[in-house]
C-alpha cells in the first residue's frame, strides 16, 4: 500500500494517541484511579499503531496486552474514552467496568479480549474462520507477544488458519522480553519470524520501532489475507521502556533493569523517530505537529472528565449477565 | 412410533439444525468419518467446509469456536472424547463460559461443545470420564446430559439454537441405544426434568448412563422397594423443583453420578435438597458416584465407576433393610 500524506498524517495522530493514552493511563494508576492492573504500551506503540489504521472497520483484531490493547484501539478507531473508563471500573468502562481491562467494540471490529497469554490464538482462528465463510474480505488481525509464541496455543492457531487459509494475520510484538525473561533466553533462534517456515506462510522481520514500516508489511500481509492467499506472520522487533507490569520492579530475570539501558532504548522512541522523519520528508511542520499533539492533550484531558464523571456499577448489573436471552 | 439409536438420534439433531441454519457448522478432529458414528453422512450432505476435519489441535478447535460464535456463527466443536476438553480447559472454561457476561452482554457465545464422555468400556483414565462438575464449577456454560434417543435429539436441538455456549455430553455407552424417536420436529427446553420412573419409597437423581443403571436395578428391586427415578437431563439449568417434589414425597433420596464423587454433582445436589427441603427427609441424603481415584482400565474398572450393586446397597441401607444380591451386579458392555 502506497501512503499519501492524509496516510501518514493519520498514522501520527494514531501513534501520539496511543502515546498519550498510555501515559495517562500509567499517571492514572499510579493516582489510584485505577481498579486493576496495567501493563504499559510505552516504547512499542507502533505495532498496535501501524498494525491497524489501515484495517478496514469490520476487520477482527485481537488486540495485544501491552497498553491493553491502546495503541490497537487507536489505530483501529474503536472507543477510547470507554476503554479508559473501564480501567477505572467505571459503568461507562467499555464492558461495564466488569473487566477492569477488557477492550470490547464490537462495531469496530474488537469483539472482546482474553487475559490469559496465547489465548488470541485460537480465537482469531475463529474470527478468520467467520470473515472466510461471510466471504466479505475481511481479514482478522491477531497481535501477540514474543513470549506467547512458547504457548503451544500458537501452534495450534497458525496451523490451522495456514491449512485452511484463512484470511488471518499473526503479529508480533517482539520487545525481548517476556515478563521478566528475555526472549533470547526463551527461544534458540534469532527471530519469531521463522516459525512461519513451519506452516509454509511469508514470515518477515521488520522495524517495530517504525510506524510506517509496521504499516507497511501488515497491509501487504493483509491484502495478501484479503486475496485468499492465507495467513503471515509480521514480527515487529519492538522496545519495552516499562516494567513487565506497573507498579512492580523492572526485572530481568532476576536482576533490575538499569536505568541507564532504559535511557539508552529511549534513543530509538517510536513517536520521536516519526516526528523526525515527518519533518524530514516535509510532510508536516513542527508548527502542524504541536497543533496535533495539542489536540490530542485536549482529548485525554476530555477523556479524564469522562472517567471521572462516570458512576461506578451497581451490582445488579451482574444479576442476569451470566447467559444471553 | 418408530424407534431409532441414540447415536442416530444426535446424528439427525444435527442433520435437521444444519439445514435449518447455514449458520450452524461442526469442527472436530474426524468428524468426516466420525469417531462415534454421530456426525457420519454429514459431510456428504453438507460439505467440507461445514463438517471440518480439524488436526488435533483441541485448544484450536475450542477457541475457534469461541472465534466464530463471537462473530456470528454457531459453531458444534466436536471434542471426541470429553476427557479431551481437559487440553482446552482456558477456551472452554475462561472463553467461551465467561465471554458475554465479561463483555457486558454485548457479545454473544452461541456454540456447542459436543464430547463423548462416560466410563465401562475398560478405556482407562483419559477416555472414561464424565467431567461434569468441572463445566459445573464454571458459571456461563450450560450442560446437557441426555440419558436416551428421545432426548438425545430434542436437547441437541435446543443446544445447537441456545445463544450461549452449551456442553452436550452424551455417553458412549448409550450410543446403541434403541427408543422412540418422532418423525415429525420437536424440541426439549433446558431444565426441565424428567421422571422416568415412578415410585414412593426412595427418589435416585441421576444423569446419562446412570439413568438406565438406576432403572434396571428399580425394575429388580420391584415389589421391594418403590424406587422413583429423576433424570435432570440438564444439570445447568437445573430443575430443583421437580427433585424437591419427588424428595417430598419419597422422603429418601440418593444422587447417583459417574463423575468422582469428591466435589461432585451429588455433594452440589444433596447439598440443595438439604438446603431447601431438610424437614422432608427421612434419612441423610445419600451419594452413590466414582471413587476417588484416577478411572483405572482393565478389570480394575468396575471397583472405581459406581454398579448396579452400589446403588442397590444404597437403597437398602437407607430404607434400613437387609441387603440383597442383585443377578446382574456390574454394568457396561466393552465398545471395540
Amino acid at each position: 500500500m502506497r501512503f499519501k500524506k492524509k496516510d501518514l498524517v493519520r498514522l501520527y495522530r494514531n501513534l501520539v494517541r496511543a502515546r498519550k493514552f498510555d501515559q495517562a493511563a500509567i499517571r492514572l494508576l499510579g493516582e489510584g484511579k485505577f481498579t486493576s492492573f496495567f501493563h504499559a504500551a510505552y516504547g512499542g506503540e507502533a505495532p498496535g499503531v501501524g498494525g491497524t489504521t489501515f484495517l478496514r472497520q469490520d476487520d477482527y483484531i485481537y488486540a495485544h496486552h501491552r497498553g491493553h490493547g491502546i495503541p490497537h484501539a487507536a489505530g483501529k478507531g474503536a472507543d477510547l474514552f470507554s476503554f479508559m473508563a473501564e480501567h477505572c471500573g467505571k459503568i461507562t468502562g467499555s464492558c461495564k467496568g466488569i473487566t477492569g481491562f477488557h477492550a470490547c467494540d464490537p462495531e469496530y471490529g474488537m469483539l472482546g479480549a482474553g487475559g490469559t497469554i496465547g489465548s488470541a490464538f485460537p480465537v482469531s482462528v475463529g474470527w478468520g474462520l467467520a470473515a472466510q465463510k461471510a466471504g466479505k474480505g475481511q481479514v482478522a488481525v491477531c497481535f501477540f507477544g514474543d513470549s506467547s509464541a512458547g504457548r503451544g496455543t500458537m501452534h495450534e492457531g497458525m496451523n490451522m488458519a495456514a491449512n485452511w487459509r484463512l484470511p488471518v494475520v499473526w503479529v508480533c510484538e517482539n520487545n525481548g522480553m517476556g515478563q521478566f525473561v528475555p526472549i533470547k533466553d526463551a527461544y534458540p533462534l534469532e527471530d519469531i519470524a521463522s516459525m512461519a517456515a513451519a506452516y509454509g506462510m511469508p514470515g518477515v522481520v521488520v522495524d517495530g520501532q517504525d510506524v510506517v514500516a509496521v504499516a507497511e508489511a501488515v497491509m501487504a500481509a493483509v491484502e495478501r489475507a484479503r486475496k485468499g492467499k492465507g495467513p503471515s506472520l509480521v514480527e515487529c522487533k519492538c522496545l519495552r521502556f516499562r516494567p513487565h507490569v506497573e507498579g512492580a520492579p523492572d526485572w530481568v530475570h532476576a536482576e533490575v533493569r538499569p536505568a541507564e539501558e532504559i535511557e539508552r532504548l529511549k534513543k530509538r522512541d517510536p513517536v520521536t523517530l516519526y516526528r523526525k522523519k515527518l519533518l524530514k520528508q516535509g510532510i508536516l511542520t513542527e508548527k502542524e505537529l504541536e497543533k496535533i499533539d495539542g489536540e490530542i492533550d485536549a482529548e485525554v484531558q476530555e477523556m479524564e472528565r469522562f472517567c471521572e464523571t462516570g458512576a461506578y456499577p451497581d451490582p445488579s448489573i451482574l444479576q442476569n449477565a451470566l447467559y444471553a436471552d | 412410533m418408530r424407534e431409532i439409536l441414540y447415536l442416530q438420534a444426535i446424528n439427525e439433531a444435527l442433520a435437521e439444525e444444519m439445514s435449518r441454519d447455514e449458520t450452524v457448522f461442526i469442527i472436530g478432529e474426524s468428524v468426516q468419518g466420525s469417531t462415534f458414528n454421530t456426525t457420519v453422512g454429514l459431510v456428504q450432505r453438507f460439505g467440507p467446509d461445514r463438517v471440518m476435519d480439524a488436526p488435533i489441535s483441541e485448544n484450536g478447535i475450542a477457541g475457534a469456536a469461541v472465534g466464530a460464535a463471537t462473530a456470528g456463527y454457531r459453531p458444534v466443536a466436536d471434542l471426541m472424547f470429553g476427557d479431551f476438553i481437559y487440553c482446552c480447559m482456558d477456551e472452554v472454561l475462561l472463553k467461551a463460559a465467561q465471554w458475554h457476561m465479561l463483555h457486558a452482554e454485548k457479545v454473544n457465545v452461541p456454540l456447542v461443545f459436543k464430547a463423548a464422555i462416560g466410563g465401562y468400556s475398560g478405556l482407562c483414565n483419559e477416555h472414561s470420564r464424565c467431567p461434569e462438575a468441572v463445566v459445573l464449577h464454571h458459571p456461563g456454560l450450560k450442560l446437557v446430559l441426555p440419558s436416551d434417543p428421545y432426548d438425545a435429539k430434542g436437547l441437541l436441538k435446543t443446544a445447537i439454537r441456545d445463544n450461549n455456549p452449551v456442553c452436550y455430553f452424551y455417553h458412549k455407552q448409550l450410543l446403541p441405544m434403541t427408543g422412540e424417536v418422532p418423525e415429525e420436529e420437536y424440541t426439549i427446553p433446558f431444565g426441565v426434568a424428567d421422571v422416568k420412573r415412578e415410585g414412593t419409597d426412595v427418589t435416585v437423581v441421576a444423569t446419562s448412563f446412570q439413568v438406565s443403571l438406576a432403572l434396571g436395578v428399580a425394575a429388580e428391586m420391584e415389589g421391594k422397594v418403590s424406587v422413583e427415578v429423576i433424570d435432570p437431563r440438564t444439570l445447568e439449568p437445573l430443575d430443583l423443583d421437580t427433585i424437591l417434589e419427588s424428595v417430598r414425597k419419597t422422603g429418601r433420596v440418593i444422587v447417583l453420578d459417574e463423575d468422582t464423587l469428591r466435589c461432585g454433582i451429588g455433594a452440589e445436589i444433596g447439598m440443595q435438597i438439604m438446603e431447601n427441603a431438610f424437614d422432608f427427609l427421612d434419612a441423610p441424603v445419600k451419594r452413590v458416584g466414582a471413587a476417588n481415584m484416577p478411572i483405572p482400565g482393565g478389570v480394575l474398572e468396575k471397583t472405581c465407576l459406581p454398579q448396579p450393586q452400589d446403588l442397590a446397597n444404597a437403597i437398602t441401607d437407607l430404607l434400613g433393610m437387609d441387603r440383597f444380591e442383585l443377578a446382574v451386579q456390574t454394568a457396561g458392555v466393552k465398545l471395540l
